[in-house]
């Protein structure tokens, strides 16, 4: 097995002020793992951390060169921009090009297979705004795709979509996973979906990580433990 | 007025002829404002450019105020102080210089006080607008040569426009025109989603940076150019207008500054036929330029 992403006693935050601290994770090719925790908990600022966005504050993040693919909430991204899908997704080539001239013969290619992979092949012209939640979902997890990722990071990748929508990612997820190894870390605040789609996570509450088995560690009577140690915030 | 009634019988070819570095310098940034304008439009600061411009006209008439001083201690070439409101390079470049100087500090402010979410956007850049109309007043009296400058500026009468200028014009837009055309993929990226191009390994800052330099320096010379009054039309209604019809990113910038063009040319008709100052009439004719796109999405 490879390691794709190592975290040795790291800590995040932001102007010096620790959010999360001592983090140690070793993810290999093909694992399947979710972060999730309480609202305000220090998710984001650890999946930040992970994604290179903000510096460690202490210990050492490592990350093999040019492995990670990385899909963002879709609500970041705002509609004013007339983009059609292919535009979206030819994004993720943008690392490896340089100047002006138009994308090479292989990367349109690549960036076909990878609509076609999420089950879009036919939307390439299609306005990325006018696409429902999931669709739009599955675009950005094929421009992820574009970055020839062996690491997937996604930040809520089924928040605010309907429950068909929601079982179309996952299962498009799991396919990744299984069928190409892709190794998949994601954030989420939704536990249900968690434990029934991962492998293994890590519980981020009052600045502390906790990793384990998803289905033992989100047990539901483990979890009445786990948020009543974090001050009894509802699930 | 340019045209009275003596220059009304005059043909169209002569006119042409005669204004033949004001239409070169109107069409040159009717392509090339709308176009950043369309940054300013994705990265929802069109308000901006509204702001920029004055701040830039207030650095021309700071310039103003400051020519003599400057001429006598520093020096402007072998420019006298009379030569220098005659429109040569050298005063071209200083007075290109402060519009660019205070732009920058505008553009800069606005950015620093946006990190630090010292009010809401719109707020910002109307405090912006207010401080930068108030100092193009306040330097005005100090130089009332500065002041009609300003003035006519303002008044968007840009037909006095000459080659000096549209030299000026032609290499500081066609530098932009330039950087946009080489460096799109990675401004359209850190505008539309900057977290994924950090994770790309692009400098996210250094590409905000250089489109502020670019829009910096647009605002700049346009304004210096052309007047405030025409620049604001052309960085905020073709852009408006050519959203309406753009399926792409690619068709954005292209319908922009093809709907900009479409301006200058329907303002240069209605200038020419109805004796009105050019800047305004490109602004009128780019209003008209959003009918159509209105039209369309009411049915």
């Amino acid at each position: 097995m490879t390691s794709l992403l190592r975290l040795e006693h790291a800590a995040f935050g932001y102007a010096g002020r620790t959010v999360v601290a001592d983090v140690n994770l070793d993810v290999e090719s093909g694992a399947f793992l979710g972060i999730v925790g309480p609202n305000g908990a220090g998710k984001t600022t650890l999946f930040r951390g992970i994604l290179g966005l903000i510096p460690p504050l202490a210990g050492r993040v490592e990350r093999a060169h040019g492995a990670v693919g990385y899909v963002p909430q879709r609500e970041t991204l705002d509609p004013i921009f007339p983009l059609t899908v292919e535009e979206v997704v030819h994004m993720g080539a943008y690392g490896r090009l340089k100047g002006w001239r138009s994308l090479p013969r292989a990367e349109r290619d690549l960036a076909q297979a990878s609509l076609a992979r999420v089950g879009l092949g036919d939307s390439a012209r299609t306005a990325f705004s006018a696409l429902s939640g999931g669709q739009r979902q599955r675009v950005l997890i094929a421009r992820a795709l574009m970055m020839r990722p062996r690491l997937l990071l996604l930040d809520e990748p089924t928040s605010g979509v309907d429950r068909g929508a929601e079982a179309h990612i996952l299962e498009l997820l799991l396919e990744l996973n299984r069928e190409q190894g892709l190794a998949i870390l994601l954030v989420s605040h939704q536990i249900g979906m968690v434990r029934d789609a991962v492998q293994g996570c890590l519980w981020v509450a009052d600045g502390k990580v906790q990793a384990g088995d998803a289905r033992t560690l989100l047990a539901p009577e483990r979890l009445d433990e786990l948020y009543a140690a974090h001050g009894g915030e509802e699930r | 007025m340019l045209f009275d009634d003596s220059l009304a019988d005059v043909s169209w070819a002569d006119r042409i002829s005669l204004f033949r570095w004001a239409l070169a310098a109107a069409f040159a940034a009717g392509i090339a404002c709308p176009i950043a304008g369309v940054f300013l439009a994705v990265r929802r600061t069109s308000f901006q450019g509204i702001a920029l411009p004055q701040f830039a006209t207030a650095g021309v008439v700071f310039g103003f105020v400051l020519l003599p001083w400057w001429i006598e201690h520093i020096g402007l070439g072998d420019v006298s102080a009379a030569d220098a409101l005659s429109g040569s390079h050298a005063a071209m470049n200083y007075h290109l210089a402060w519009a660019a100087a205070f732009t920058f500090a505008g553009l800069a402010a606005l950015v620093w006080t946006g990190r630090r979410s010292h009010g809401s956007e719109i707020g910002r850049v109307a405090a912006a607008f207010a401080i930068a109309n108030a100092a193009t007043y306040l330097f005005g009296r100090l130089s009332p040569i500065g002041k009609g400058h300003a003035d006519e500026l303002l008044t968007g009468e840009v037909l006095g426009v000459g080659l000096h200028e549209f030299e000026t014009l032609a290499v500081v837009l066609g530098a932009a025109l330039l950087a946009f055309v080489w460096f799109h993929r990675d401004l359209v990226l850190v505008s539309y989603d900057r977290e994924t191009a950090r994770v790309l390994a692009k400098r996210a800052g250094s590409f905000e940076l250089l489109l502020n330099v670019i829009i910096g320096l647009v605002v700049a010379v346009g304004t210096m150019t052309l007047g405030p009054t025409m620049l604001f039309g052309l960085l905020v209604l073709p852009p408006l207008a050519a959203r309406s019809w753009s399926r792409s990113m690619t068709q954005y910038f292209v319908f922009a500054g093809g709907f900009g063009a479409l301006a200058v040319l329907l303002g240069v008709v209605i200038s020419f036929e109805l004796d009105l100052p050019l800047g305004a009439s490109v602004v009128a004719a780019a209003a008209l330029t959003l009918l159509p796109g209105f039209a369309a999405a009411r049915r």
